[in-house]
């Protein structure tokens, strides 16, 4: 990174799945912040997903899903998206984004995008259009662990 | 050079990383398919130096190379 242009690179990665506590936390810490007005929340939880026969009762569900990531070129790209969402929607107060590593279980919380604006347009088209961004440029890869114990690659195609 | 492997294709190969000697990404891509058969008819993107390329250049050794299976964040 140059000197002419610097930007702090933020760790998005949590180890493990994020507590419902700690959303609840990122909200309150924005109290002070009073030219807010609007915020924007967008969760991802895994599913559990019916994999092979549907309808039947015996096909295995995606019982949790292991995250790993190519980190250093995760967070690059993830300090690119940032800066052209606060380009694009410049009166967007702040951007938080978290996301899973490690095993999360099926009904757990494994990603985050909170945007807060002085209006509710900015920070929601902001988070739709961050979440995928994330979705489709991030190398994040997923590891589903099924109920009868093997396992798939989750792709987001 | 050591290239870095992710998720599948690090299963597949048995290792987070391998060794090859290519110098251009033409010449790599022959010997991870090579080295890795499972890549044939996968869908995979090389990073190099953090950066998804697609096309042909030259490569010096000095690069961080990266084999990537489909993104599969949030």
């Amino acid at each position: 990174m140059s000197d002419a242009k610097p930007h702090k690179v933020k760790d998005i990665f949590v180890e493990g799945a994020i507590p419902p506590s700690f959303i609840a936390e990122s909200i309150a810490k924005h109290a002070t912040r009073t030219d807010i007005g609007a915020h924007e929340i967008f969760l991802g939880q895994v599913r559990a997903d019916v994999i092979g026969g549907a309808g039947d009762v015996n096909a295995a569900r995606t019982a949790a899903i292991e995250y790993t990531a190519y980190r250093e070129m995760a967070l690059e790209r993830m300090t690119i998206i940032r800066e052209q969402a606060f380009a694009k929607w410049p009166a967007m107060t702040c951007l938080h984004v978290h996301h899973s590593l490690g095993v999360i279980k099926a009904g757990e919380l494994c990603f985050m995008v909170f945007a807060s604006a002085p209006h509710r347009q900015q920070a929601r088209e902001a988070v739709a259009w961050v979440v995928d961004r994330i979705k489709s440029e991030l190398p994040i890869f997923g590891r589903e662990i099924l109920s009868d114990a093997t396992h798939i690659w989750k792709t987001n195609l | 050079m050591e290239v870095l492997l992710f998720g599948m294709i690090a299963e597949k190969a048995g290792s987070p990383t391998l060794q090859v000697d290519a110098d251009s990404l033409e010449a790599l891509r022959t010997q991870l398919v090579e080295r890795i058969p499972a890549l044939r008819g996968m869908r995979y993107a090389i990073a190099v130096d953090r950066q998804v390329v697609t096309t042909d250049h030259a490569l010096t050794g000095t690069e961080e190379i990266a084999v990537l299976p489909p993104f599969a964040g949030g």
